[in-house]
């Protein structure tokens, strides 16, 4: 690693004016365990590093808005998120997400912005997230924005943020009636980085579905909804539509080949999974757990 | 100072400290520098846990942890928890199940097993493997780990008792 | 002072390790973590083609960078090392590339500097020009008619006599080829009533210690010291001495405890390169690997196997036709050895009138081979057990019954003609069938979890015609050290030869102390590897430790004072005055045996010892994903006594999850020669979540009447089945074969696919 500046700033708004629009060597760093493997493998040479530590106070709050919202700040650690209670009460599915996301220790660094940001297509939140129909605070020189999760992602580790804006917090609605669901399947060993990640979201009791998501990850080149199979959930959830659906997504899912597995059999995986995610969601019996590895 | 580096002050072991650091260097280089040598980086990516510290009272990998975020906070390593002479619970419990055998990756073990206790006094099995699923150990010593936290969960159940 | 050779509590007592303490606080020695003062970090610049002609080497921009002390090149090696090959069985290994690379990640240069992240960035200025030649990878395809030739000339070591006939040999990357011959084949080919022949594949394994290999070299002028993470000191010794030119006693090998070995760290890895530098700059200098390294620098073979059986209608193996090509990358390391040993055992524990072995070692563009924890015989367990099985199966035979019907039992003559002793395959075997509850009924699951079993035995010849050599020194206040140059890897060797001099001497086993290898002080050791310490060490220091006791007891004898309660510092002060003196006691341990016949392979007694290890796997798949679970999983062993039982479990239950891995997930993949998996985020190997719900491991009654206490090696021994176990009740479960390791996901549901004829696309 070749050496490089350590700017600590002490607000957001100090902090957003170290950032250069122009300069791709700049960049903010929170947890830093994505940041520090691309600083040791050569893929990033920083001239600096804008540290967010110090601003953590303001930023690791999680709070529950009158609207039933969770407004999430951006510096809030992955097992601070994981093991908070409010979290766990109202977006359960974000915690048992994270019990299985890398391991405790980069829980206990990396920061909610931070994974969100890196845009590592095999994050296991952000699918999660857009199944969830959440949000991010977008801060910078200009201002703030809001940018759904689901459009957050340009393409393999690429967010539609320019460099000068940091993601400030994460914003996830009241899930009211929506069931969720997400499975993680690993195909070289039960602790890896994810061949494909399935989030479903159903909005609706019973079998009456008014909104299904499902958003598939680690397999594309950034999360992706399966826009098809959702579709097709406006029928019912008898097992025969399930299954039309998990077709459809197989179908409709561009999936690419890497070392978990060839094209062909993640398709393959999207096919199962989509169903066995759908049928935990909606609580059916007899879902498959045991392969979720 | 040159530039590229600073001055960091800290509490390593207790013990209020203070070095000059590069920014480009980790937490276990800072380790090293004061001669303690039980974090060890081996994979380089975190994923292994022999380089296991904690900072501020949790663990993290100190390979993908910057030395200058070590300023200002409270660093543990595992030469720390030997008190007087004596092995904490965890330690013994791994001696006597025999949970280790080169031995190179069992300090992160043994953090990752104080803090899992800390959490939560009598995990069960799946606990336990979640929870030390980011450690390997190419020994494959696992059963004997496994075995190792239940003990280890029992004494310091009889201590606390006592 | 006990004066009889009868049995104490030292021997099986799970006595906690030596260094137990040590370990658990992190304060344990390893050369990972020395430092010397002065010292550089040498950064090795390495080759970015498999196969290509150098045609220059830019080092200026490296050597002006920033803190770098020096660059060195295979130009520089030469002034001081004018014939810098290295190698047990062949000298065919630059220190640095010369006239050109022969695998992605050779050594090219060393760039030296005082900080490792300057000496790193410094690195990546040297410029090589290269000029691409033709490569080849594959080890069936080496062996063709036009391959590429990775060695134009084979440069046997001239050490052992059964390779010197290769000196000289041209345009071929063959480099050993084994042939046993025993019986009439063709005939009993021809007479059979069945005939089965099957082919498998296993890709390359990285041993991955967690310490990676590392060497600190230093030299005064005069004599050169290596702190090594080396399994191997004496031959470290004797291999720096060759190439320097110097007497072995101006070279001094010194280790810690390591942080894993499994075979990686043995014979020369980076100490020649280490020498060199530290020759060259007058420095110390430290060459230490990053896990990316060590997939560049050694692996396990891959290999193609085929098995051809004859079968009666008795359900007898009336014949076997083994044969097995071995992927030695570019350098032969110790592959030929292991070719060869290995080999002869290629047919299985089975009682076979006619063999037909053909073991063949193979040079290709990928980086060189060596053993891995069990020296090639779980990759041939593989093979023979799940060969073994198909015939069963198609036979409609109980696989434990046509096992039975086919074992190689005590006093038969095992391929090689050697009589097999003190070898409980059979005890293994029954012991497996009854912890696997073979006979009761098995739930065999239902809709998408399909469940099935399977077992599998594997023996291993231990390594012949080695040396151990001991030295127990009894100071005078009653305690004593051992001597010797066993290397603690984790195996708990400090601990169980502590208890055998313990043993011998009767004495606490407190009271002993095992010097670490350093070999200005410690004897001769051939190494340590193929679990034959426990064996051959074990039996040198307990003969060392009886010497010492001799001595004691002549020296009582000559005081006159009772032999059986004196105690030992009593006789020290009696005899000296005070508190001064030793005793020293040494010998050496040096079994017979004999090479096997260069034409036939055929020997009468090919090996000291047999290591059997047979496993039972209990499995669940899942039929839509072909993810495969281990429920349960069975090692039995025969290792003779069990010198410290705990030790031993925790010998058997790592074995086995690190064939587990080689089973499942470990396989090292190349494009154009370059590894693309060499980390592990990419390279899983076996975490916590991985292992077995249930696991089992055990050893059967059973004496090694030549070992230590009856003792026997046990570090390899639960490796041995697993793959086949597993690969056994795959089929049970669903009815596919997989043929090639690792058993992925994919694999096992392409499998599913192409059984039920509609095969997934590619």
């Amino acid at each position: 690693m070749m050496s490089f500046e350590i700017a600590e700033p002490q607000t957001l708004s100090e902090a957003l004016a170290l950032l250069d629009p122009e300069d791709p060597s700049v960049r903010a760093i929170a947890g830093g365990t994505a940041l520090m493997l691309m600083m040791k493998s050569g893929v990033f040479r920083p001239t600096r590093l804008v540290s967010l530590r110090k601003l953590a106070d303001a930023h690791t709050r999680i709070d529950a808005r009158a609207n039933g919202e969770l407004a999430i700040g951006a510096l809030t650690p992955l097992a601070a998120l994981e093991d908070a209670p409010m979290v766990r009460s109202r977006a359960p599915v974000i915690a048992e997400t994270l019990r299985t996301l890398s391991n405790v220790r980069v829980r206990n660094v990396a920061t909610v912005g931070g994974h969100l940001a890196h845009a590592d297509p095999h994050m296991d939140l952000p699918p999660v997230l857009i199944a969830l129909r959440a949000r991010v605070a977008v801060a910078s020189r200009r201002g703030t924005r809001e940018v759904a999760v689901e459009d957050l992602f340009a393409g393999y580790y690429e967010t539609v943020l320019a460099r000068d804006e940091l993601i400030s917090a994460l914003i996830v609605p009241a899930q009211g009636e929506r069931r969720a669901a997400y499975f993680k399947c690993t195909t070289r060993a039960a602790d890896d980085w994810p061949a494909l990640g399935v989030a479903v979201a159903v909005d609706g009791a019973g079998s009456a579905i008014r909104e299904a998501r499902i958003v598939l990850s680690a397999a594309t080149s950034k999360p992706a909804r399966l826009r098809a199979a959702e579709a097709i959930l406006g029928e019912g959830t008898a097992d025969a539509v399930l299954a039309r659906a998990a077709e459809a997504a197989a179908e409709e899912a561009d999936v690419m080949a890497d070392g978990h597995g060839s094209a062909a059999y993640k398709r393959q995986l999207v096919r199962v999974y989509v169903q066995r995610a759908l049928r935990r969601a909606l609580g059916a019996p007899g879902v498959n757990e045991r392969a979720q590895r | 100072m040159a530039a590229g580096r600073k001055t960091i002050r800290f509490t390593l072991n207790g013990k209020p400290v203070e070095t000059e650091i590069a920014n480009h260097h980790n937490a276990v280089e800072v380790l090293e520098a004061f001669g303690l040598f039980g974090a060890r980086e081996s994979c380089a990516q975190g994923l292994c846990g022999c380089c296991t510290l904690l900072v501020d009272g949790k663990a993290v990998s100190g390979c993908l942890y910057l030395a200058a975020f070590l300023d200002g906070a409270v660093v543990t390593s595992v030469e720390h928890l030997e008190r007087d002479g004596a092995l904490s619970p965890v330690q013994e419990a791994f001696i006597e199940e025999g949970a280790f055998q080169c031995g190179f990756c069992t300090p992160g073990f043994v953090l990752m097993v104080e803090q899992l206790l800390d959490r939560c006094a009598a995990p069960s099995e799946d606990e336990i493997r979640h929870y030390l699923s980011g450690n390997l150990c190419r020994c494959a010593t696992y059963p004997q780990i496994i075995q190792a936290v239940q003990r280890a969960a029992e004494k310091r159940k009889a201590s606390a008792a006592a | 002072m006990k004066t009889k050779d009868q049995a104490t509590r030292q021997i099986g007592r799970s006595i906690p390790r030596r260094e137990a303490r040590e370990k658990v606080s992190g304060r344990a020695e390893y050369i990972h973590h020395l430092r010397l003062p002065g010292m550089l970090y040498g950064k090795i610049v390495r080759s970015t083609l498999a196969h290509a002609r150098l045609k220059s080497i830019d080092v200026s921009a490296a050597a002006a960078a920033p803190g770098v002390a020096g660059v060195i090149t295979a130009a520089d090696v030469r002034k001081i090392i004018p014939d810098p090959y290295y190698g047990p069985i062949f000298h065919d290994q630059p220190i640095l590339a010369l006239d050109k690379v022969r695998h992605v990640g050779e050594s090219v240069a060393v760039v030296l500097a005082a900080d490792p992240h300057l000496a790193e960035q410094a690195a990546q200025l040297v410029e090589v020009e290269y000029q691409e030649l033709p490569a080849v990878y594959d080890e069936v395809e080496a062996m063709k008619a036009g391959s590429a030739i990775v060695h134009e000339v084979l440069r046997p070591a001239g050490m052992f006599p059964d390779f010197k006939d290769l000196a000289g040999r041209r345009n071929t990357n063959l480099h050993l080829d084994f042939k046993l011959r025993r019986g009439d084949v063709a005939r009993a080919f021809a007479n059979a009533e069945h005939v089965f022949e099957h082919t498998f594949h296993t890709r390359q394994i990285m041993h991955t210690p967690l310490e990676p290999i590392v060497t600190l070299a230093e030299s005064n002028g005069s004599s050169v010291t290596l702190h090594t993470a080396s399994q191997m000191v004496s031959v470290v010794r004797t291999e720096i001495a060759r190439l320097l030119g110097w007497p072995e006693n101006r070279v001094r090998v010194k280790t810690a405890f390591l942080g894993g070995g499994f075979g990686a760290k043995t014979y020369i890895k980076v100490e020649a390169i280490a020498v060199a530098c530290a020759l060259i700059a007058r420095r110390p200098v430290k060459i230490a690997l990053t896990m990316e390294e060590q997939f560049y620098t050694i692996n396990k073979h891959a290999n193609t196997l085929r098995l051809k059986s004859a079968v009666g209608r008795d359900g007898r193996i009336s014949a076997r036709e083994c044969e097995v090509w071995w992927n030695g990358g570019a350098y032969a390391d110790i592959g030929p050895r292991l070719t060869q040993k290995t080999g002869f055992t290629a047919a299985g524990p089975y009682d076979i009138d006619n063999v037909h072995i053909d073991s063949y070692a193979v040079y290709t563009n990928l980086p060189p081979a060596a053993g891995l924890r069990g020296f090639g015989v779980p990759t041939l367990t593989f093979a023979y057990e799940s060969h073994t099985d198909m015939i069963a199966r198609e036979l409609g035979i109980d696989p434990l019954e046509f096992r039975r019907k086919n074992l190689l039992r005590e006093g038969r003559a095992q391929a090689t003609g050697t009589v097999m002793r003190d070898a409980a395959t059979e005890a293994v075997l029954e012991r497996l069938a009854q912890r696997m509850s073979w006979n009761a009924p098995f739930d065999r699951g239902s809709g998408s979890v399909r469940r099935g079993r399977g077992i599998a035995i594997g023996f291993k010849a231990s390594i012949s015609n080695t040396t151990s050599v001991a030295i127990v020194n009894v100071y005078a206040d009653g305690s004593c050290t051992v001597y010797c140059n066993t290397v603690d890897m984790g195996q708990g060797s400090d601990t169980a030869l502590a208890q055998i001099a313990a043993e011998a001497l009767g004495i606490p086993v407190e009271s002993v102390k095992v010097a670490h290898p350093d070999t200005d002080l410690t004897p001769y050791d051939m190494g340590t590897l193929g679990s034959r310490s426990t064996f051959h060490m074990g039996q040198a220091v307990k003969l060392a430790a009886e010497d010492a006791r001799d001595k004691l007891l002549a020296l009582a004898t000559a005081l006159g004072v009772p032999v059986e309660t004196t105690p030992i510092a009593d006789l020290f002060r009696k005899r000296y005055g005070m508190q001064a003196g030793n005793v020293v006691g040494v010998a050496t341990f040096n079994p017979k045996s004999n090479q096997p016949d260069h034409a036939t392979g055929l020997a009468e007694n090919i090996t000291p010892n047999w290591m059997v290890g047979g496993t039972g796997a209990e499995i669940e798949v899942d039929t839509e994903t072909g993810h495969v679970r281990v429920t349960r999983l069975v090692n039995i062993a025969d290792c003779g006594t069990a010198i410290n039982p705990q030790i031993v479990e925790s010998q058997l239950s790592g074995a086995a999850i690190m064939q587990y891995g080689c089973t499942m997930s470990e396989g090292i993949e190349f494009d154009a020669g370059q590894a693309t998996n060499a980390s592990l985020a990419d390279y899983k190997i076996p975490g916590i979540r991985d292992i077995p719900a249930v696991f089992v491991n055990e050893i059967v009654a059973a004496r090694q009447e030549s070992g230590p206490y009856g003792a026997k090696g046990v570090g390899e021994t639960g490796t041995f089945g697993v793959s086949a176990a597993i690969t056994n009740a795959i089929h049970d479960a669903v009815g596919v074969r997989i043929t090639r390791l690792p058993v992925t996901p994919e694999a096992v549901y392409r499998a599913l696919r192409a059984n039920s004829a509609t095969p997934l696309e590619e």
